[in-house]
C-alpha cells in the first residue's frame, strides 16, 4: 500500500495518472476520486465498487447495489474484498483526494479494507492530510510505502526537464532562478509553465517573478488569467462557484453560448481543467485554482454572485440534484427558499442514501436563519441516531408550526409529520395514540403541480409504510396488510425499491398473525412464501443482510421453528442478527431474543431459553405501550422459570402482571406449567379452563393448542389417560393444518403423544412427524446431504410418502387418503422408483434426507 | 460550544495579495519582511475555518500563537477542545 500525503498543488493526482498511464502497466487500474466534501460514505463506496468493477471485469455486468438509508459500510467492505478477491492478476486500487470524506464512519471501514487486502491488490492513496487510518501493522510489516511533500517537489534538474518538455527555452540561470522561487512545488512550476510558454520575454517573467514577495500561486494565477482572452475568462470566473461543470450550466451561468469548447480546450492545454467522465461532458477545475478563482469572484463581482447561485441552484434541481441545488441556494443567501427545499426533499434525500450530507445542510444555516420548516429535517436526524427525545421535541415544533402554515403547505406538512410520527411511536413501542392521527395518510396527496405529486409520492409512501408497520406491530390487521400493500404497489410505481422491500418485509412479518382462535388453511406456508418473496426482492438490490429485510428474515426464522425445522430456523435468525448490527430499535431485537428463546425452547434447552425470553422481556419493559406480543414474552419467560425448577421467581413475575395481562391465553398457560411443576394438576387444569372455553384473549389458535397440550399432561398426571388423549387429539387437530411442532416440543409432549394409540390416530403423519423431532431426529438434524436430487414427485406420490413414516398399512392409507388401494400401490411404486430405494423404511430416510417429508412442500 | 475567541497571531509565507486576504476577512494583515503576518479574534471553528483555507489555498504556514496579553494561569474556556 501506498499513501502520497501532500498538501495542495504538490502534484498528488499527476503522479498518480503518469505512473498509472506508463507503458508496461500490468496491474488493472481502479481510480475513485472522492467528491468534494463527501458527507455520507455511500456514495464513495459504490463508487470505489463501480470502479473495481469496470477494473477487473468480475461482476462487470451484474447492477451495482441500489443506495439505501440503512447503509452497512462494513459489510460493504466485505463486499468489496470479495470482489477483490476473485479479481484475476493484479489489480492497483487508487482512492484520490482521501480528506474530503468527511463521513465519521468512513475511516474505520475504510480501515478494515485496507488491513485485508489481497496480496495481489495494491492500493494508493492521496490526501492532503494525513488521515486516521489505523495502519500501524501494515507499516510495522513493512508493506506500507508512504510519499510525502518533500518527495514530491521538483529538484532543479527536473525543473528543467519540464520546462525543455514544455517547450520552453529558459536560461540555466534563469531555470534555477524559478526552481528557487518556487521551492520546487509542482502546482506553481506548472503555472509558470502556462505563463511561460509564448511569453515573448522569458528571462523578464522570471526575474520580475523571483523579485516578488507575493505567494506564488497568488502571483502565478494573476499572470495566467491576465493572459487569457476574456470569453475564457468570462467563463472561469463565475463557473469557480461550481464544484463540477458542464457546457449547458457554464452557458447558462456566463450568459453565453459555446463554453463546452473552451471547456476542451482548456483541458487541452493543461490548463488546471480536466474532465470528470470518458465522454468528456463534466469537468472540474484543480481544488487550488478553482479556491483562488472563487475569492477573485468573490472581489471583483460581489454583486453578481448571489443570481449566479440561484441560476445554478434552478439548473441542478431540474435535474433532480437536490443537494447541490440547496446548497447553491443556501450561497445565494436565499434561507427560506433554502428550509423549504430541504424540508420538501428530507425523505427522498434520506432514501437516497443522502442523511449525512442533509446534516450538513442544516447545520450550514446560520443561527438568525433557523426555520420551523427545519425541525422535520432535525427530527429526522435524531430519529436515525435513535436520540427518541430529542426527535418528539422537533416534532412538537413541526407539528406546532403545521397548524398555520402558508397557503398550500399544510397537507405536505401534517402528512410528514405524521410519518415521523409514526416512525418514533414505534421505536418506542407506544403505539396507541398516534394510529388514531395518522389514517389520515391512507388518503391520497392531491398536489397541485407534477412535481409537487412527484414529491409528495415519496413522502406518501413513506408514510404508507410507517402506517402499515405500526399496525401490524400493535396488530390492527388487516389494515396492515392493506396498507402495506398500497405502499409496495406505490413504491414499485415510484422507482423506490428499498419502500417495496420494507413494506413487503413488513407485509411478511404481519401475515404471520392471525387473530382468530383456529388455524387457517396454509397460514405458515403463506407467510413463509410472503417472506421468502421479499427476501428475494432484496438480494437482488444487494440488501440480503440488511436492516430492511430483518422483520421478512426474522419472520421466515420464527415459522420454521413453529414447523420444527430447528437447524433451518437457526440459520435464518444467525442472517437476521446479521441484518440487525445497525439498528438498534428496542421492538425488533425484542422478536430476535423471543425467536432465539423459542428456538431454544423447541430444542428442550431450558436454560438458553431462559436467557433469551429474559433479555425479551427486559426489552418489552423499555418499550412504552403495551407490545403486541408481549403476554407470550411474558408467558414463556415464566413457563421456562417453572420448568427449571424455580416457580418462586415465575410467581414473582406473574405477580407483578395487572389483571388484564393476566387473563389473557398466554399468561394462563404460564399459570398452568407452574402448577404443573407444583405438582398441582387440578389446578393447572383450572388455569387453562378460559383458554379452552375461548374467554381467554390469545394472541393465536398456537396459545389454544399450548393450552390442550398442557390440559392432557395435567389429565395424565391425574391419571385419566383417555382425557389426556383427548386433548392430544384436539392439539394435533389443531396443529395439522400448518403442521405445528413447537408447542408439542415446548410443553414437553412426547410421552403424552406416545401414549396415543397410533393405529387409530387421525393425524398419524403429523404424529410421526412429531415424535421424530422430539426424539431429536428432526428432519432438518441432518445437513441437506449431497446426494443427487430425487425426480420431482407428484402431488399424489406427496400424499403418500407422508404416510410412510406411520405405522399404517397400505389400506389403512388408502382409507385415510380416501382413494383405492390400487393408487396408493402405484404411487409407491412410483417413490421408490424416484427415490432410488426398495423399501418403506428406505424410502422414509431418504425423504428425510431430501426434506421432503414436511405438509408445507405439499403443493 | 466553542471558547470565548481569544486574540491569535498567523504568520504566512510571502505576502498575500487583495485576493488572497479576501479569504480572511476577520483578520487584520501586515507585512514582516517576506511574510504576512495576520491576527484577529478567533474561536475555535473560526480557527479551525482558517487552518482550513491556509489549508486549500496551498499556503505557506509558518508559525500561529495565541496571545495572551497578561500571563494569568489558565484562563477559564480558554483551550481549544472539545
Amino acid at each position: 500500500m501506498t499513501i502520497i500525503s501532500a498538501p495542495a498543488g504538490s502534484g498528488k493526482t499527476s503522479l498518480l495518472r503518469a505512473w498509472a498511464g506508463r507503458p508496461g502497466q500490468a496491474h488493472r487500474l481502479a481510480l475513485v476520486q472522492v467528491q468534494r466534501d463527501q458527507r455520507d460514505a455511500q456514495q464513495f463506496w459504490l463508487a470505489l465498487l463501480d470502479a473495481i468493477r469496470h477494473a477487473t471485469g468480475v461482476n462487470g455486468g451484474a447492477e451495482l447495489p441500489a443506495v439505501t438509508p440503512d447503509f452497512n459500510g462494513h459489510a460493504m467492505a466485505d463486499r468489496v474484498l470479495s470482489e477483490l478477491a476473485d479479481a484475476p492478476g493484479g489489480v492497483t486500487l487508487v482512492i484520490d483526494d482521501l480528506h474530503e470524506l468527511r463521513s465519521p464512519e468512513a475511516p474505520s471501514q475504510l480501515t478494515q479494507l485496507l488491513t485485508s487486502l489481497p496480496p495481489h491488490v495494491h492500493a494508493i492513496l492521496t490526501t492532503r492530510h494525513d488521515v486516521r487510518l489505523r495502519l500501524h501493522r501494515l507499516r510495522l510489516a513493512g508493506e506500507l510505502a508512504e510519499i510525502r511533500a518533500a518527495d514530491l517537489r521538483f529538484s532543479e534538474r527536473e525543473t528543467r526537464e519540464l520546462l525543455d518538455a514544455s517547450g520552453i527555452a529558459l536560461s540555466a540561470a534563469g531555470a534555477a532562478l524559478l526552481h528557487q522561487r518556487t521551492e520546487g512545488w509542482a502546482a506553481g512550476l506548472r503555472l509558470a509553465a502556462l505563463s511561460l510558454a509564448g511569453h515573448p520575454d522569458a528571462e523578464r517573467f522570471v526575474a520580475e517573478f523571483s523579485g516578488s514577495d507575493r505567494t506564488v500561486a497568488e502571483y502565478l494565477i494573476a499572470e495566467m488569467l491576465e493572459r487569457q482572452p476574456p470569453d475564457v475568462l468570462d467563463l472561469l470566473l463565475p463557473t469557480s462557484l461550481l464544484d463540477r461543470v458542464n457546457g449547458e450550466l457554464a452557458d447558462l451561468l456566463t450568459g453565453r453560448p459555446g463554453s463546452e469548447r473552451i471547456l476542451l480546450t482548456l483541458e487541452d492545454a493543461n490548463a488546471f481543467v480536466e474532465s470528470l467522465d470518458p465522454g468528456r461532458t463534466w469537468f472540474r477545475y484543480h481544488h487550488l485554482f478553482a479556491d483562488l478563482l472563487r475569492l477573485e469572484v468573490r472581489r471583483t463581482l460581489p454583486a453578481e454572485i448571489p443570481a449566479l447561485h440561484r441560476r445554478a441552484a434552478g439548473w441542478f434541481i431540474r435535474h433532480g440534484q437536490v443537494a447541490e441545488a440547496i446548497r447553491h441556494t443556501q450561497a445565494a443567501g436565499d434561507w427560506l427558499d433554502a428550509a423549504r427545499l430541504l424540508a420538501d426533499h428530507s425523505f427522498s434525500l434520506t432514501l437516497d442514501g443522502q442523511a449525512q450530507t442533509m446534516q450538513a445542510l442544516l447545520r450550514a444555516f446560520p443561527r438568525g436563519e433557523d426555520h420551523p420548516e427545519l425541525a422535520l429535517v432535525r427530527a429526522m436526524g435524531d430519529l436515525a441516531q435513535g436520540r427518541l427525545d430529542e426527535a418528539a421535541a422537533h416534532l412538537a415544533v413541526a407539528e406546532t408550526y403545521a397548524k398555520t402554515p402558508p397557503p398550500g403547505r399544510q397537507r405536505r406538512l401534517r402528512v410528514a409529520v405524521a410519518a415521523l410520527k409514526l416512525s418514533l411511536a414505534r421505536r418506542r413501542g407506544h403505539l396507541a395514540g398516534v394510529m388514531e392521527q395518522a389514517r389520515f395518510l391512507a388518503s391520497p396527496v392531491t398536489g397541485p403541480s407534477d412535481e409537487d405529486i412527484a414529491l409528495g409520492s415519496d413522502l406518501r409512501a413513506v408514510a404508507l409504510m410507517n402506517l402499515g408497520t405500526a399496525e401490524a406491530w400493535s396488530l390492527g390487521l388487516p389494515e396492515a396488510e392493506r396498507h402495506l400493500r398500497e405502499g409496495a404497489v406505490l413504491a414499485r410505481e415510484i422507482g423506490r425499491p428499498y419502500l417495496e422491500v420494507g413494506c413487503l418485509a413488513q407485509l411478511g412479518f404481519a401475515s404471520i398473525f392471525h387473530g382468530a382462535a383456529m388455524p387457517k388453511i396454509d397460514a405458515f406456508a403463506t407467510t413463509q412464501r410472503r417472506c421468502r418473496e421479499a427476501i428475494a426482492l432484496a438480494e437482488r438490490y444487494g440488501w440480503g443482510t440488511e436492516p430492511v429485510i430483518a422483520p421478512a428474515l426474522m419472520t421466515l426464522a420464527g415459522t420454521m421453528v413453529w414447523l420444527g425445522e430447528f437447524d433451518e430456523g437457526e440459520r435464518w435468525l444467525r442472517r437476521t442478527e446479521r441484518a440487525l448490527q445497525t439498528d438498534t430499535g428496542p421492538d425488533i431485537r425484542l422478536l430476535l431474543h423471543q425467536t432465539a428463546g423459542m428456538l431454544h425452547a423447541g430444542r428442550g434447552r431450558h436454560p438458553e431459553a431462559l436467557q433469551e425470553f429474559g433479555a425479551a422481556e427486559h426489552l418489552a419493559s423499555q418499550l412504552e405501550g403495551s407490545q403486541a406480543l408481549a403476554n407470550q414474552v411474558t408467558g414463556w419467560l415464566i413457563a421456562t422459570q417453572a420448568r427449571l425448577g424455580r416457580p418462586g421467581e415465575a410467581r414473582a413475575v406473574l405477580a407483578a402482571l395487572d389483571d388484564g395481562r393476566a387473563s389473557s391465553g398466554e399468561i394462563r398457560n404460564a399459570v398452568a406449567v407452574i402448577c404443573l411443576a407444583d405438582g398441582d394438576p387440578g389446578g393447572a387444569l383450572g388455569a387453562v379452563q378460559s383458554v379452552l372455553d375461548g374467554t381467554a384473549p390469545v394472541l393465536g389458535y398456537v396459545t389454544v393448542v399450548e393450552a390442550d397440550l398442557l390440559a392432557g399432561l395435567a389429565h395424565r398426571a391425574l391419571g385419566d389417560q383417555r382425557a389426556a388423549s383427548q386433548a392430544a387429539e384436539r392439539a394435533l387437530a389443531l396443529a395439522e393444518s400448518d403442521r405445528l411442532v413447537l408447542p408439542f416440543a415446548m410443553t414437553g409432549s412426547a410421552a403424552l403423544l406416545e401414549a396415543l394409540p397410533r393405529h387409530q390416530a387421525a393425524h398419524a403423519a403429523l404424529l410421526a412427524d412429531l415424535l421424530d423431532v422430539l426424539h431429536g431426529s428432526s428432519p432438518a438434524a441432518k445437513e441437506q446431504s449431497s446426494l443427487p436430487p430425487a425426480e420431482e414427485l407428484s402431488p399424489g406420490e406427496l400424499r403418500v410418502l407422508r404416510y410412510l413414516p406411520t405405522n399404517l398399512s397400505r389400506p389403512e392409507i388408502a382409507s385415510e387418503l380416501s382413494v383405492s388401494l390400487n393408487t396408493v400401490s402405484t404411487h409407491l411404486r412410483s417413490v421408490y422408483a424416484k427415490l432410488q430405494v426398495r423399501d418403506r423404511s428406505s424410502a422414509v430416510q431418504r425423504a428425510r434426507e431430501l426434506r421432503l417429508l414436511g405438509a408445507r412442500r405439499t403443493p | 460550544m466553542d471558547p470565548a475567541p481569544a486574540p491569535y497571531m498567523i504568520r504566512i509565507n510571502g505576502h498575500l495579495g487583495a485576493t488572497l486576504l479576501s479569504a480572511f476577512p476577520a483578520l487584520a494583515p501586515r507585512h514582516d519582511g517576506a511574510h504576512t503576518v495576520l491576527t484577529g479574534m478567533l474561536d475555535c471553528s473560526a480557527l479551525y475555518g482558517v487552518l482550513a483555507e491556509i489549508e486549500a489555498l496551498g499556503l505557506d504556514l509558518l508559525e500561529i500563537q495565541k496571545l495572551t496579553p497578561d500571563r494569568k494561569s489558565p484562563e477559564p474556556g480558554g483551550r481549544c477542545s472539545p
